[in-house]
């Protein structure tokens, strides 16, 4: 079935290789190239190691392939809880509806001096969009070919860069929405020169059999700190695939941070590589499942210099029929000694029928470095649930407050202290109204 | 008027008879202590009053207040007043002892149909309770039990107690693991509770906890039947002779 929408894929660039972005430039090139190799490799499939528990090819063949409807006109955004979680923050908001920035829904003036947000289509022009986007960072390209297919056919995105020694005043946030059938393919990107800071915030929103395709590509310089917090709850007949790529510089910090509350099937692929000594990279999350969604975290965390510190930790609860997967790899290179790199993962199965698949490695090339993974499948414990249940809280409410208290470890994760009680509080709602 | 009677009480646990036939009759204000070897059914007893999933009752009958107590889900017994002090209290990470006791407290109040009390009178509340057993503010923002020492989490047993209010409270060998200060501390606690309108059953093995919290009527539980009852006088006949003479081996 991979065939198919490789295919199908590859036919939609052929369509459209004249109307995407940077026709005239270096990226027309670059991208003829992104789509040979991905028809090389095609869409991953279940006999690679890395997409050994998520069959692409399957749920693609329901998701629309073929483009979403570009919408001009008005747009109702949804009015969920999880589209106003971080109305009550001041930030700067860009959003895409069907992959396609709007600025009549946006807002984002009076940026501070050093600062740009731009969409993609206005920085093509620019070296520093170039080198983002050329990199690459899977040695054997199975985790990147979808970045391939990203880079072929990519329509929009959100562009930031940060001068050198400039703070974003307040955070940007990236509200995705797809609101009918059919593919988006979104590029972010994010510079951070050395010393910068900034906050970045995502939403992603999406209607049934809608496909949204995205990669952030981040570059941290010297002692730059990016703080990221994603938010996605989408329709379960959506398909959500997403790769961030980062690489930090010297004494950089990249602290990401994903909750997933909704999904159909989900891929979510973190790389970070280490570029300079000292830095320190977070990538966490939390999630919660239930009926067939299907959600698989992939994380590589290259230690490819000495001193720098990593951490990642996923927890997450599965009701229904779910299937959770995680899958991380921690390398150290051998001359990067004085690495602290630590990997955990722990899920809550709270039906017989819900599953998970953890794969937490290590690769270790060096001696003198501290690493740590480990993985936990469990469920409720029955004798905690008594225990509250004798003092009087009913066995819904019980087994609500052992699943909040499971996943606060992670929220506590989230790198941005009114973002953070936003989705701890959307949690806690959405568990009060889930019926798990 | 009784608070509690338990009529021929046959329990099953995994197939096998542990509680062959319990007659137990308990009026409002009694204390009674139970005491037997270790095996005889004692906790058994205390996890079927809670009711603890696993224990199967197939013979006889309970009335707590005039009801039909096995008819009741374990958090509706609690709110219709029984409650149990746990033998190991459970470490429940993430959850803060204050969280613990405010959503207890309003759940509870709920069922009965009485008002929730908001953080501040709730908070006010708290501290007062917490006081005399001294569970500091510190152990009240920490996760339930989660790295209370023995004595630390017995407290935090007396102090849900006396939050809650229950006119039947089932201390499950509140003595283990406690040495002697702490043991003079829950009993204490415990005896502050006392009061005509609530009941307790005290279960032991020793009986040095009865020297602190002096029971009106002491039974002797063996082999999943009551074999003696006495006044507490017999709890010293039992400290001297031990529970040979009952049929249990020497534990």
């Amino acid at each position: 079935m991979t065939e198919n929408a490789t295919r199908r894929f590859i036919e939609d660039y052929e369509a459209r290789r004249e109307v995407l972005p940077g026709v005239d430039g270096w990226l027309s090139r670059h991208r003829e190239g992104a789509i040979r190799d991905f028809a090389g490799v095609g869409l991953p499939h279940r006999r690679l190691e890395e997409w050994k528990y998520t069959d692409l090819g399957r749920v693609l063949e329901k998701a629309g392939i073929e483009p979403a409807p570009l919408l001009e006109g008005a747009v109702l955004l949804p009015e969920s809880r999880s589209a106003a979680v971080f109305e009550t923050i001041d930030r700067h908001v860009l959003v895409f509806v069907n992959g396609r920035y709007r600025a009549d829904l946006s807002k984002a003036a009076r940026l501070p001096k050093g600062v740009e947000i731009h969409s993609l289509g206005d920085v093509l022009h620019e070296q520093w969009a170039k080198d983002l986007v050329e990199r690459r960072f899977d040695e054997k390209r199975q985790a990147e070919s979808i970045v391939d297919l990203n880079t072929a056919l990519m329509s929009d995105g959100a562009c930031l860069r940060v001068r050198k020694g400039v703070k974003l005043d307040k955070p940007l946030h990236l509200f995705f929405f797809s609101a009918d059938a059919g593919a988006s393919h979104c590029r972010n990107l994010v510079l951070l020169e050395d010393e910068a800071e900034a906050t970045i915030l995502e939403t992603h929103l999406g209607e049934k059999a809608s496909l949204a395709d995205l990669v952030l590509d981040i570059s941290l310089g010297v002692g730059a700190r990016l703080n990221h917090i994603k938010l996605q709850d989408e329709a379960e007949s959506s398909v959500h695939i997403a790769t961030m790529r980062a690489r930090l510089a010297a004494q950089a910090r990249l602290s990401s941070f994903t909750l997933t509350l909704g999904c159909g099937t989900s891929r979510g692929q973190s790389f970070v590589l280490f570029a300079g000594e000292g830095a320190e990279a977070n990538i966490d999350g939390a999630y919660a499942l239930k009926g067939a969604q299907h959600l698989d975290q992939f994380c590589v965390i290259d230690h490819a210099v000495p001193s720098c510190n990593s951490h990642t930790l996923f927890k997450g609860v599965l009701d229904g029929e779910s299937e959770g997967v995680f899958q991380g790899k921690v390398i150290v290179r051998p001359h990067a000694q004085k690495t602290d790199g630590r990997q955990m993962t722990h899920a809550l199965l709270l039906s017989r029928d819900a599953s998970m698949n953890a794969k937490p490695e290590l690769e270790i090339y060096a001696d003198d470095v501290q690493c740590a993974h480990g993985s936990t499948v469990g469920e409720l414990s029955k004798d905690a649930l008594f225990y509250l249940q004798s003092r009087g809280i009913p066995e819904a409410e019980a087994r609500r407050l052992l699943v909040l208290a499971f996943l606060d470890e992670a929220l506590d994760l989230a790198p941005h202290d009114e973002a953070r009680e936003s989705l701890r509080r959307l949690v806690s709602d959405w568990f009060a109204e889930a019926d798990i | 008027m009784s608070m509690l009677e338990i009529k021929n009480l046959h329990v099953n646990v995994a197939g096998k008879e542990i509680l062959k036939g319990i007659d137990l009759s308990i009026a409002a204000g009694e204390v009674h202590a139970i005491m037997g070897p270790n095996g005889s059914g004692k906790s058994t007893l205390s996890y079927v009053l809670a009711g603890r999933g696993g224990y199967e009752v197939t013979e006889g009958s309970i009335r707590f207040k005039g009801k039909d107590l096995l008819e009741m889900s374990v958090d509706e017994r609690a709110a219709a007043g029984v409650f149990l002090a746990f033998q190991y209290p459970l470490e429940i990470p993430g959850v803060t002892t204050m969280t613990f006791l405010k959503t207890a407290l309003n759940a509870q109040r709920k069922a009965r149909g009485e008002e929730e009390l908001d953080a501040v009178r709730f908070l006010k509340l708290v501290r007062e309770k917490a006081k005399p057993l001294n569970v500091t503010d510190d152990m009240l923002k920490r996760a339930l039990n989660v790295g209370y020492s023995g004595g630390e989490k017995k407290r935090a047993e007396v102090l849900q107690m006396s939050l809650l209010e229950p006119s039947l409270a089932v201390l499950d060998e509140t003595d283990s693991g406690l040495d002697i200060d702490a043991l003079k501390t829950v009993a204490e606690g415990v005896n502050a509770l006392r009061s005509p309108e609530r009941s307790m059953i005290v279960i032991t093995h020793y009986q040095r906890l009865l020297d602190y919290i002096v029971p009106d009527v002491v039974h002797v539980l063996s082999q999943g039947r009551i074999v003696k009852t006495g006044g507490k006088e017999l709890a010293l006949e039992l400290e001297k002779s031990g529970y040979a003479e009952y049929g249990a081996d020497a534990a």
